[in-house]
């Protein structure tokens, strides 16, 4: 039934565009032909694509834009990500890092976050978490990174409880020629080539390549196996976009593999295809659907871990006087297999399938020029926990084009993983089949604005509630331990930016992230783990930046991050800098030397006992070549 | 009496206008609109002496930051001669680039509202007509997009375009929604 549906919609993608674009093209000569006068009284067809302009959307949200990619020393997404101020990053060890919003930091815990690459939801089901180290974008190539922190309201799909991280790729058209980049420092090599070509009239194509070479980095004393943590791989891929803004057609790919030398022939591979087609269906609506296919294997240390995932998704926008509808359903299945050839831990059973469904209705009501309501309904579910009915409600108020107050309440869920439910040790650990979703209710306000020409100013206040986390509880014979669902508590938390514009040439930016939390066993409630699911947090996180832009292509970029004390088991908190110079010689050639950590020898952002290394100061030398 | 009768008759050749229009373009997109609309801003504004081109030199046409419109603005750009003068269009990545100086038109669009005003910041310096869309955020370029009652419209920022020594002619500021002075 259901892949009949899906089938149906895909079969019109492919006849649409190609019929829009040709109509576009013969008009383009024929409207040059008309007056101005003409033109303002012609009816057109309105892109009624909801794309929310930054500054009225009610949330905490924070965008690393294009030119902010280009200027960061980073050559992965986990460090680039670092320039949001709602995000704490931990860099683990040469091949892992962690990425929190609004608390649960650390490797296992940190499951409470969807991150989308063009719209490709990469959380794994295993454990809810991100395995960062499979996906290499080229970084060139990318349009923005919005960051939400916060359950990110209806729009988002499954796991947006804690926040939603949404990576953008630039349109196909926008990376038109070649460009090569190569990075060497003492510890880590990349290179990546893009080539961007035009499809025919209104359509481009590019295909790109990444490669990488990181070594390992030793280890952190007092935590964990010194083992060697390198990497060495790539990832290649293209992306076609056809049409304009009322019909338009994306495909997009990628392939990687890498290896890991823990235990010799370990690494990790996988491949992803994706379609999306936008197009306008009246003056006043448009229509999304995207389908994609994503597969990848991981081999760690013993383990073997495969997810297979298949997923649709259909949204519709809609406008009519004071209200702005979206609407939006999608089916997503998963087919995954994990050995354990290290320890007794094992899932079963080692295969499963899981269904993972969730549909949305959104309404934006003005009810006057400057308040708007938005009201949202989201129903999440999956096979393991049933359907969840999730509302959302926003109020924006915008006195002046450049202030915006908002304030929210909403519910978000974390649908059970497999580990959640299906993990057992064959001496102490039973299965939990009746673990349930852990529960959010956010209560949240901000301050979005322009207070000054130059100045740019975000607040948001938070106040969490969590419901049926995680614990670990003693249940007797035969296996004295099961996971359950009794640890709750709140969190509250302040996340504040600003930019300052100082010159035309100097940017200043800083940032600072204050979280509280106070989590508790409910009543008659048991949690032997020492409540590990809550992860550990720093109280702050507090960071200052500036981009200098000089005259004959100089451009110099320096940050500062402080990040305070981890608990249990104690690691002290760092300050650390970074800095970057680059000369753009002229629009071919840009040359950089960055240095990342220049105050300390070595530090130590994470207390995992089991994958912490030192992180060490780090220079290197890059170039970028554009034809 | 006669100021009634004009806005009768004119209001009935709009009409007639529209109604014969429509056919033609029903399919027509916004965006072709706004990149048919650009290149001809260009014939409607004087530019300070010492801005405008020499002899045989083009008015350079720049799209800084995202650009919504690919292949439809290169061919509005390509129809339009303003006084022997053809149209040149130019991009550019972000505003912070030394050839920006060159721009006599520059539609600004960023990523996100900030971005987009940081643009426009960078050329507030210089005599260059600055276009930005409503789609795009709320900072306003002198020339600003708006999709009204299903119509490509514009808000003009007279007052702006004035500080850099740029007249915008009164047929233009006639279309406008509303002119800021």
């Amino acid at each position: 039934m259901r892949t009949g549906w899906c089938v149906s919609l895909l079969l019109p993608l492919a006849a649409l565009p190609m019929e829009a674009r040709a109509h576009a093209e013969d008009q383009q000569q024929d409207l040059s032909s008309l007056s101005i006068e003409e033109l303002a009284q012609l009816p057109v067809r309105s892109a009624s694509k909801q794309e929310e302009p930054l500054s009225t959307a009610p949330t905490s949200l924070y965008v690393i834009t294009d030119s902010d990619i280009a200027r960061s020393n980073g050559t992965t997404l986990t460090e680039v990500l670092r320039q949001a101020p709602n995000l704490h990053v931990e860099k683990l060890s040469a091949t892992q890092s962690t990425v929190a919003a609004r608390g649960f930091a650390g490797f296992e815990t940190s499951n409470k976050l969807l991150v989308l690459i063009d719209g490709r939801s990469v959380y794994s089901t295993l454990h809810s978490g991100v395995f960062w180290e499979l996906h290499s974008p080229l970084l060139e190539d990318l349009q923005q990174i919005e960051v939400v922190s916060g359950p990110g309201g209806t729009l988002y799909g499954p796991n947006a409880v804690n926040g939603v991280i949404n990576i953008i790729s630039k349109d196909a058209s926008d990376t038109l020629g070649a460009l090569a980049r190569g990075t060497v420092g003492a510890n880590e090599r990349t290179a990546g080539a893009r080539y961007g070509f035009k499809l025919g009239d209104s359509g481009a194509m590019r295909v790109y390549a990444d490669y990488y070479d990181r070594e390992d980095t030793p280890t952190a004393t007092g935590f964990g196996p010194a083992i060697d943590e390198s990497i060495r791989g790539w990832q290649a891929g293209f992306r076609a976009d056809l049409g304009n803004d009322a019909s338009h057609f994306t495909l997009q790919g990628d392939a990687f593999d890498n290896k890991t030398v823990i235990v010799p022939g370990e690494g990790n591979h996988g491949y992803n295809l994706l379609g999306r087609w936008t197009g306008d269906i009246a003056d006043n609506a448009s229509v999304q659907f995207q389908g994609y296919y994503d597969y990848y294997q991981r081999r760690s240390i013993l383990t073997t871990d495969r997810l297979e995932t298949v997923d649709f998704e259909g949204q519709l926008n809609l406008h009519s006087g004071p209200h702005s509808l979206v609407g939006g359903v999608g089916l997503r299945t998963t087919r995954d297999l994990f050995l354990n050839d290290l320890n007794a831990f094992q899932l079963d059973p080692k295969h499963d399938r899981l269904w993972i469904g969730n549909g949305f209705l959104q309404d934006r009501f003005a009810l006057s020029k400057q308040v708007s309501v938005i009201a949202g309904l989201k129903l999440e579910g999956s096979s393991f926990s049933g359907l969840q009915v999730l509302p959302n409600l926003r109020l924006a108020w915008q006195p002046n084009d450049r202030t915006l107050f908002w304030t929210s309440v909403s519910q978000a869920v974390r649908t059970p993983s497999r580990i959640d439910r299906d993990l057992t040790e064959p001496t102490f650990l039973a299965k939990a089949p009746d673990f349930q979703s852990e529960k959010l209710v956010a209560l949240e306000a901000g301050y979005r604005g322009q207070p000054g020409r130059n100045t740019s100013l975000s607040v948001s206040l938070y106040f969490n509630r969590y419901e049926d986390l995680r614990s670990f509880k003693f249940i007797g014979n035969p296996f004295p331990l099961q996971l359950g669902n009794e640890l709750q508590g709140n969190e509250y938390g302040v996340e504040a930016w600003a930019t300052q514009q100082i010159t035309p040439w100097w940017r200043l930016s800083a940032g600072a992230n204050l979280l509280g939390r106070n989590f508790t066993v409910k009543a008659g409630g048991t949690d032997l783990s020492g409540a590990a699911s809550i992860g550990r947090d720093p109280s702050y996180q507090l960071q200052l930046r500036s981009q200098i832009s000089l005259p004959q292509g100089l451009m110099l970029d320096a940050g500062l991050r402080a990040v305070d004390d981890l608990p249990n088991p104690h690691v002290d908190g760092y300050v650390e800098a970074d800095a970057r110079l680059a000369w753009r010689i002229n629009d071919a050639v840009e040359l950089y030397i960055a240095g990342d950590n220049l105050l300390h020898a070595t530090h130590v952002e994470s207390n995992d006992v089991q994958r912490t290394a030192l992180i060490e100061r780090n220079i290197s030398f890059g170039t970028r070549l554009r034809f | 009496m006669r100021l009634r009768s004009l806005r009768v008759a004119l209001g009935a050749l709009a009409a007639i206008w529209t109604l014969a229009a429509v056919p033609a373009f029903a399919q027509a997109s916004e965006v072709a609109v706004k990149a048919a609309f650009i290149p001809k801003f260009i014939r409607y504004v004087d530019f300070p002496a010492a801005a405008q081109p020499a002899a045989d030199q083009p008015y350079y046409l720049c799209v800084i930051g995202h650009d919504p419109f690919g292949p439809l603005l290169d061919r509005a750009a390509a129809s339009e001669v303003i006084d022997g003068h053809p149209v040149a269009l130019r991009r550019f990545v972000s505003a912070d680039v030394p050839a920006v100086a060159g721009c006599h038109i520059a539609f600004v669009a960023g990523a996100g509202g900030p971005a987009t005003a940081t643009m426009l910041d960078a050329l507030r310096r210089q005599p260059t007509l600055t276009i930005t869309d409503e789609r795009t955020g709320r900072p306003r370029g002198m020339i600003h997009f708006a999709v009204i009652d299903g119509r490509v419209r514009f808000h003009i920022d007279q007052a702006a375009a004035a500080q850099r020594g740029i007249v915008i002619s009164s047929r233009l500021l006639a279309l406008a929604v509303d002119v800021k002075q």
